[in-house]
């Protein structure tokens, strides 16, 4: 049960011609935290994507406890949508470009899922909402509009949505990757007190450095397909593949760069 | 040209029931074209396919046939079926009708215009499609949305004369009723066109009030106080 905590099997994702996941299978454990590293257009985005079914996979499944979620057949059942939602949920989904909703304050941002999807009432969303927003740190901006807050603070609040749902498995693309390098800390730091409290989390990223030190895992994807996969420090300092070695050289010289 | 200013006076009641019989007929067909158009937006977006035929074909038939044959249409073919109704009702069905086609179109453009991201974050945190739309998408259409609708409801209002030709005895019919009794055109037409441009002024300056009003409690997309925020941001850096 521990082992197969989430279970993606045999993915396969094509958009027209380009094949996004080809045959990819990753078993995570509960409280697991795995980064996802690999060069754009890879497929790193479909995957999580996949994971949540908002891109549902051409082929393949997706285990969550021990429950598939999703479905292949084109046209949900009201059951099938209903169980996806539900499935959804427990899974936050954190976006490169934030996707904050700009038309409602940063309170409401935390508190609308809790009360639409999870049918919690006005007062309990609301008290839960501001806990969570202390967490990320943003108790001095609960009034504010998204579009008032800068790109560490919209994440932060991106981040404090989806935990206001009480997600068993967070989902993360490029977090930090819209982001000024001077803002990144901030938002990296939410993400070291999630990974301290055991929570289960797929990371896309470029942040090679807080990939190996929070990293139980580093999966590397090219081509839509998982190239090598193990401990950061094998990944990181012993890579296999001259796919893997070659992508980490660029990244190295890029990073130097700035 | 002498101006009779007596016709003002004298006719002013005759022209004013006529106007608030127009105003009743824009109001209902308002008050049921938009809704309407809003059903026929989302059905046009939706994954069914029958109901996106329909919605569809609705929309595409009444914007690209004249109002005036929609109006002898409703008025001569509705009986056919058993259903009559006097003619003012069936101006109202014609204008809604005819204004929901447009409605449907503003509203749809207005949907689109929102990110995408946004229906996405909606869904992966477990919302319905319906609960996504209702919370995160319309929302954000609507400080889009306001300044097309109103020009549509102007021109609707304007529109409306034209059911003068199936004998509603709205603005435009009675002054032409007027007319005929006085023979003084110029002073007749002069009121109708007063009253109609009073009404779409009153319209469009509300709807501007309105407009503002939104705009000010929620702070969708990039207003002027937060594009100012986001250059100090960017000047700081
Ligand atoms: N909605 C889509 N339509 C067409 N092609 C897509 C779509 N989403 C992704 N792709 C393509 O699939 C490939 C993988 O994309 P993505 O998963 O976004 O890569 P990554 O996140 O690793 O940069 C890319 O070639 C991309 O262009
Ligand atoms: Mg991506």
């Amino acid at each position: 049960m521990t082992l197969n905590f989430l279970e993606l099997k045999g993915l396969h994702k094509k958009f027209g011609d380009i094949t996004a996941l080809n045959n990819v299978s990753l078993n995570v454990s509960k409280g697991e935290v795995i980064f996802i590293i690999g060069p754009s257009g890879c497929g790193k985005s479909t995957l999580l994507r996949a994971v949540n079914w908002l891109t549902p996979p051409d082929k393949g499944e997706v285990w969550l406890e021990g429950d598939i979620v999703g479905s292949l057949s084109s046209k949900l059942t009201i059951e099938e949508s209903k169980l996806l939602n539900s499935f959804r949920a427990k899974m936050g989904m954190v976006f490169q470009q934030f996707n904050v909703w700009p038309h409602l304050n940063a309170l409401e941002n935390v508190v609308r899922a809790q009360m639409v999807v999870a049918k919690r009432n006005k007062a309990e969303s609301e008290v839960k909402a501001l806990k969570i927003l202390d967490e990320v740190g943003l108790s001095d901006k609960i009034n504010e509009w998204p579009d008032n807050l800068s790109g560490g603070q919209k994440q932060r609040l991106a981040i404090a949505r989806s935990l206001a749902m009480d997600p068993i498995l967070m989902l993360l693309d490029e977090p930090t990757s819209a982001l000024d390098p001077e803002l990144v800390g901030e938002v990296l730091s939410v993400l070291r007190r999630l990974v301290n409290n055991g929570m289960t989390m797929l990371i896309v990223t470029h942040e090679l450095g807080f990939a190996s030190k929070f990293g139980d895992r580093i999966v590397f994807m090219d081509g839509g397909e998982i190239i090598e996969e193990g401990i950061p420090e094998k990944i990181l300092k012993t890579p296999k593949t001259q796919r893997l070695k070659m992508f980490l050289e660029k990244l190295n010289i890029t990073s130097f760069k700035q | 040209m002498n101006l009779e200013y007596t016709i003002f006076i004298d006719y002013a009641p005759t022209i004013l029931l006529g106007f608030w019989l127009t105003l009743k007929i824009v109001v209902c067909a308002i008050a049921m074209g938009i809704p309407l158009g809003l059903f026929l937006a989302l059905g046009r977006r939706s994954n069914f396919v029958f109901l996106s035929f329909l919605s569809t074909s609705f929309i595409e038939i009444f914007r690209n046939t004249p109002f005036i044959i929609q109006v002898f249409l409703f008025y001569y073919v509705l009986p056919f079926y058993g259903l009559r109704l006097s003619a003012e009702y069936v101006g109202i069905l014609a204008l809604a009708a005819f204004g929901s086609a447009y409605f449907a179109e503003i509203i749809r453009a207005g949907i689109d215009a929102v990110p995408k991201g946004q229906l996405e974050s909606a869904r992966a945190i477990g919302m319905t499609d319906w609960q996504s739309m209702k919370n995160i998408i319309l929302p954000q259409t609507l400080s889009i949305v306001i300044p097309p609708l109103t020009n549509q409801t102007l021109t609707l209002i304007k529109e409306s004369a034209i059911l003068s030709t199936i004998t509603v005895h709205e603005l435009t019919m009675t002054g032409l009723m007027v007319q005929g009794e006085t023979f003084r055109p110029f002073e007749v037409f002069i009121m109708v066109a007063l009253l109609y441009w009073a009404l779409n002024e009153t319209i469009a300056t509300i709807m501007r009030r309105f407009e503002k009003n939104i705009n000010k409690n929620r702070n969708t997309g990039p207003t002027n106080n937060s594009s100012a925020i986001l250059k100090q941001n960017e000047n700081t850096r």
